[in-house]
């Protein structure tokens, strides 16, 4: 067992209701990078949260160094050197670099009352900002930097709290191509000086950038564990999904060319307000017509969500116009938008989309609530039951229990029933951010092939993507935003998959 | 000894864990264990007599407490109730004995009062953007300078036809039947309404209900104005109860109503609670203020103790919250 700095054996994690591991082995050696792999609630997540401390495991034992441990809390993690870099950035915006970056060490020298000297704070930040290389002035709110930078900052912070084991969950995700190749070559300058890292991901290439061991989680049980250079890719997929991919990208009706008539939503000019946070949207024109997948395509910080928003009255439009149906319409707010039918599906899905300790059916119900209700007014649960019912029927939500709290979902099943919901209120324009971000494969699938389906049936779909991938298999036409701007549209048949990369000017981020 | 206590408990255990899981059970459970230790310490506790003036007691602020509840619920705070039942009391007792009116005109009038101020709170909080806290500190405060202007500092008294919301109607006080309908009202408002499901989502997770375009602040405003409705009412209970309409009526009772919503299981972040928690919590603060009194203890002491069991209540709800504000 000396040989590994850190082994789990037989772990098991319950939640109520659900069990996340099912007994999990899995060995960490020193100075590697071990990726972990698995869909989403494939319980990666939980698992670098157990051993963070996040979490207690229910069962299970965890070796540090060869000797049995108890990790009871994040404390106890960060005494043995065990550090999580969380999926959202959690670092304190209203501090400075320097400030975030210590504020773990803190008590670690003299106690917590130990005079703190800023010159010292400084000092200590620009060594590990170094190592992380990052060249911002550590004096820097956090909450002004980017979010590839903040992930760095979190790393430094580790750094700082002279962590032997950094976990990093899903630290790419919100990254673009080029933040994510700065993260992994801070992980290979990590590694060399003898860091080993657990890094959570469900983008398998990056596992062939980066990891030298991989393991894969699915539904709870480790399935898979090998050397990256002793599998590939495809095998590496073929355990995650635990089943032979179907078409992975569903195929298109022969919609092209047939664009005639009366787009159904049209935007002339648009453009949003200085004042408001985000990218500034310029003069930004496209058509949308019904039956068609128009994809806006942009990386992050391109303006996608800030247009999506604007689209249903939560972004200011200071000029420009917005026809629906040929008619010249005003969207203040998302009360109008909804009336209009327009619905904007979010990217994020927890905080904008849904409400979580509510059931799916009440979550289904609520944009219309006073159809379902006798007089508008007095709820009819048999009613909203069975309309629910429908519609997950329709899109397939696991579990299928109208009855079952939002919160429980995973994600893609979450994004179904914001999908649901837009449904339900007769949406004629959908507007998705996104929709298939931390969602698993098979759920990305299926959700895809539901896009698709619904263009056919007459919707008009604004797919906001930064996808380029997803984008040329499920779009007519593809506008590219970049900086706020639209620098052009394209039928999906005449663009290759290299131009529409060198047009967002870096790599693509498919999955 | 502690081997068969427990023993009991874990046989008393499944009734009281499946009572647990509904929304007003833990409630339920707290009240009756108030009620069995009570009518254990003092024999005098479950006598007719002491029990109805324990309702009479409870009601104005049971009714303190639903309206605070339909504010916590969305996950806002109100701190006007106090304020507010004064004001109303007051305009509604000036219209009756100084303008002549009769009794019914003077009972409208201290509603609308009451509607009023909490349409002042809801546009304060919808339309300037202003947090419910400051907002309805800022009514607490001038209301409570309002009716002391009004009254100039003085009661107002020849309230005895106020009489008739305290006589006794098939067993029971007007007043107790009063509180019982609301609380059925509330309930049926919040649980079996659109709006209440709104008001609900509100307090789950209010930036989800928006973009569901969802009329949020029309909601938000019809939940501040019914609010208002109630203290109002309340205040016309204490008219009634006292004969006459004192200027500090209600000093203090934002506090016992939010109280009453904690100890009733609402929690303070919204979108949890049943309706008829505020109902049971106001019981239940009432109670141990009658108990005390009952035997005799040092009454400023009842501020202690219900410190202590609001804390404790408080502790029940946070249960598997990782942490607060």
């Amino acid at each position: 067992m000396s040989s590994e700095l850190l082994a789990t054996r037989g772990l098991v994690k319950e939640f109520p209701g659900v069990v996340a591991l099912k007994g999990v082995d899995f060995d960490l050696r020193y100075s590697e990078i071990h990726a972990l792999v698995g869909q989403n609630g494939a319980g990666k997540s939980t698992f670098v949260k157990v051993l963070a401390g996040v979490y207690s495991p229910t069962r299970g034992e965890i070796y540090f160094k060869g000797v049995r441990v108890s990790i009871r809390n994040v404390r106890d993690a960060k005494k043995l050197g065990i550090t999580l870099v969380h999926q959202e950035a959690t670092l304190a915006p209203n501090l400075t670099v320097a400030e975030n970056i210590v504020l773990g060490t803190l008590g670690k020298n003299g106690g917590v009352l130990a005079p703190l000297k800023t010159s010292d704070i400084l000092e200590i930040a620009r060594k590990y900002l170094e190592i992380v290389g990052l060249s911002i002035d550590p004096r820097t709110k956090v909450g002004v930097l980017g979010i590839g930078e903040k992930q760095l900052v979190q790393v430094a912070r580790a750094l700082a709290e002279d962590a032997s084991v950094v976990c990093l969950d899903e630290p790419t995700s919100p990254l673009t191509a080029v933040e994510a190749e700065r993260l992994f070559e801070v992980m290979k300058e990590l590694k060399a000086r003898g860091k080993s890292m657990i890094f959570v991901t469900h983008r398998v290439e990056e596992v062939f950038a980066v990891a030298d061991r991989v393991t894969v989680l699915r539904d709870g049980y480790k399935v898979f564990s090998s050397e990256v250079s002793k599998t590939d890719p495809s095998e590496v997929v073929k355990h995650m999904l635990g089943r032979e991919i179907e078409r992975f990208y569903p195929a298109k009706k022969g919609a092209e060319g047939g664009n005639a008539g009366v787009p159904r939503l049209k935007v002339v000019g648009l453009t949003t307000s200085q004042d408001g946070k985000g990218v500034i949207l310029r003069d930004i024109s496209l058509e949308v017509y019904p039956g068609e997948v128009l994809g806006v395509v942009g990386l992050l910080g391109s303006g996608k969500t800030e247009l999506g928003k604007a689209l249903i009255g939560m972004n200011k439009i200071v000029k420009g116009e917005v026809y629906l149906d040929g008619v010249r319409v005003r969207v203040r707010s998302p009360v109008e938008a909804l009336k209009l039918g327009i619905f904007y599906v979010p990217e994020d899905r927890r905080r904008e989309g849904l409400v979580g300790i509510m059931s799916i059916a009440e979550n289904i119900i609520l944009p219309k609530v006073w159809e379902t209700s006798e007089l508008g007014l007095i709820r009819v649960p048999r009613r909203e039951v069975s309309v629910a019912r429908k519609w997950i029927e329709f899109l397939k939500v696991v579990p299928p229990e109208p009855n079952f709290k939002v919160m429980y979902l995973s994600g893609g099943n979450q994004q179904k029933v914001v999908i649901a919901k837009a449904l339900k209120a007769r949406t004629k324009v959908l507007i998705l951010d996104e929709p298939t971000f931390g969602v698993d494969v098979g759920a990305k699938v299926e959700i895809r092939k539901l896009i698709r389906s619904l263009a056919d049936e007459g919707y008009s779909v604004l797919l906001l993507t930064s996808d380029v991938d997803e984008a040329l298999a499920l779009c007519d036409r593809i506008a590219v935003l970049v900086n706020g701007r639209v620098v052009g549209t394209y039928r999906t048949s005449e663009i290759s998959r290299d131009f529409l990369v060198e047009l967002l000017g870096g790599r693509g981020h498919g999955s | 000894m502690a081997r068969k206590l427990s023993l009991s408990l874990s046989k008393l255990g499944r009734p009281l864990r499946e009572l647990l899981r509904y929304e007003l059970g833990g409630p339920l459970v707290a009240l009756m264990a108030l009620i069995t230790a009570s009518s254990i310490l003092s024999p005098r506790f479950l006598e007719p007599y002491n029990q109805r003036i324990l309702l009479l007691q409870t009601a104005p602020l049971a009714l303190l407490g639903l309206g605070e509840s339909m504010v916590i619920l969305m996950g806002s705070i109100d701190l006007s109730p106090g304020s507010t039942m004064a004001l109303a009391g007051t305009i509604s007792a000036m219209t009756f004995t100084r303008f002549g009116h009769p009794l019914s005109v003077s009972i409208l009038v201290g509603v609308l009062v009451g509607l009023a101020i909490g349409l002042v709170n809801g546009l304060l909080v919808t339309k300037a953007k202003i947090p419910s806290f400051v907002a309805t500190l800022a009514s607490l405060v001038a209301g409570r300078g309002m009716v002391l202007v009004l009254t100039e500092g003085q009661p107002i008294v020849g309230l005895s036809q106020y009489r008739v919301i305290t006589e006794e109607v098939a067993g029971l006080p007007t007043m107790v039947w009063l509180f019982i309908a609301f609380g059925v009202l509330n309930y049926f408002l919040l649980k079996r309404t659109s709006v209440g499901l709104v008001t609900y989502a509100i307090g789950g997770n209010e930036e989800a209900v928006r973009y569901s375009g969802v009329r949020v602040d029309a909601v938000k405003l019809f939940n501040f104005i019914l609010a208002g409705g109630y203290y109002a009412v309340a205040g016309l209970m204490m008219n009634a109860r006292l004969e006459v309409a004192y200027p500090w009526t209600g000093w203090g009772y934002e506090l016992d109503a939010i109280a009453s919503c904690v100890l009733g299981g609402i929690t303070l972040s919204g979108g949890v609670g049943s309706p008829l928690g505020p109902v049971v919590g106001a019981y239940m603060l009432t109670l141990l203020t009658n108990i005390l009194i009952l035997l005799g203890v040092n009454p400023y002491f009842q501020w202690v103790v219900k410190g202590f069991i609001l804390v404790a209540a408080a502790a029940a709800l946070t249960r598997g919250v990782r942490y607060v504000k």
